[in-house]
């Protein structure tokens, strides 16, 4: 079956985005096909690559990194929410005149066109809130 | 058949940024020609005051974003029935430009009929 | 029919409240995180909607007792569930 998740809500300051790589990752090892990944609100900090969490906790980002690479995932950052937050990769930093990139490898800046996009064409939506 | 999404939107406008993203996530999948409709539900009625000016507060009125709401075909608004009722608020007149407000008593039904829902 | 996922306290919001009264019949309950406090004291006896699961790592994760007549899910039954229910909706405010 082909899954997509919205997820709103950062890295650790709630529950909810750890909740939704856990199961991203067991839809996924159950076989199903993970459409997309849209990280919207201040879901996007999920996609900074410049957090730092200790050593001796999880590690978010890393963990959405590995698990894009092997399963060659499609994790979108909403640009409108992503720039309005702090959260830019290098083109838009430069076009921004802002002093630093951010955006994590694995992950892309697209427009709110691939929520939809990804409603369209998924037989499940599951929603991650805080 | 087309896929039928619902974005249910319970969130006050200003106090939280989620009922502005929300309207802007159901506008761009209108654009796209969606079936894509609305209910406001609990502190998400709020939205529907036509008085409010946040111009003080520095933030840009939702208002404009509900009346594009019908220029992108979301002309239906729906608004859960008892949400009003327990905030004391009529929208008799109150209603973005070129949009009918139809008032839902049994929201499990009526979400039930849905393929996808967006929460906000 | 619908899959009503909360992960709120029913103490401090109005997220189970809120899915109770959508709550149509053939739905089911999944409680998810902070929802899972919905398992102790009042609310518990009170839950007035069926089928009721819970996730079994976040009653574990807060120290509750795995509760009676109500389902407790691994990750995997998470997903299962997720696939025989549709539209999902989440409650989370």
């Amino acid at each position: 079956m082909k899954f997509s998740l919205a997820v709103y809500a950062a890295p650790h300051s709630s529950q909810s985005a750890a909740s939704a790589l856990r199961f991203a990752r067991t839809l996924l090892e159950q076989g199903h096909q993970l459409y997309r990944v849209f990280f919207y609100c201040d879901g996007v900090h999920n996609g900074s690559a410049i957090a730092a969490p200790p050593q001796d906790e999880a590690n978010l980002v890393g963990q959405w990194q590995a698990l894009q690479k092997q399963y060659s995932l499609d994790l979108v950052i909403c640009i409108a929410a992503a720039q309005r937050r702090g959260v830019l990769n290098r083109r838009e930093a430069e076009r921004l005149e802002r002093p630093a990139a951010n955006l994590a490898e694995g992950f892309e800046l697209a427009g709110l066109g691939q929520l939809a996009d990804a409603v369209a064409n998924s037989d499940r939506l599951v929603t991650f809130g805080n | 058949m087309a896929i039928k999404t619902l974005a249910i939107c319970r969130r006050a406008p200003y106090g939280s940024a989620l009922a502005r993203e929300g309207l802007e996530a159901v506008l761009a999948g209108a654009a796209m020609e969606q079936a894509i409709d609305v209910l406001f539900m609990r502190d998400g009625v709020f939205q529907l005051m036509e008085a409010q000016a946040p111009d003080n507060i520095e933030q840009k009125n939702l208002w404009r974003n509900l009346q594009a709401l019908p220029m992108f075909g979301v002309e239906t608004l729906y608004v859960c029935e008892s949400s009003l009722t327990e905030r004391g608020i009529k929208l008799d007149r109150s209603r973005p430009a070129g949009s009918e407000i139809k008032l839902i008593a049994d929201t499990g039904t009526f979400i039930a009929a849905y393929d996808h829902v967006l929460s906000f | 029919m619908t899959l009503h996922i909360v992960n709120k306290s029913p103490y401090s919001s109005r997220a189970l409240a809120d899915c109770f009264a959508s709550f149509a019949d053939g739905d089911a309950l999944l409680l998810i995180e902070d929802g899972v406090y919905a398992l102790t004291g009042f609310i518990a006896d009170n839950i007035a909607v069926a089928p009721v699961y819970c996730l079994e790592a976040d009653v574990r994760a807060r120290g509750l007792q795995m509760p009676k007549g109500i389902q407790s899910l691994d990750d995997t039954g998470w997903v299962k569930l997720c696939t025989e229910h549709n539209p999902i909706v989440s409650w989370f405010q």
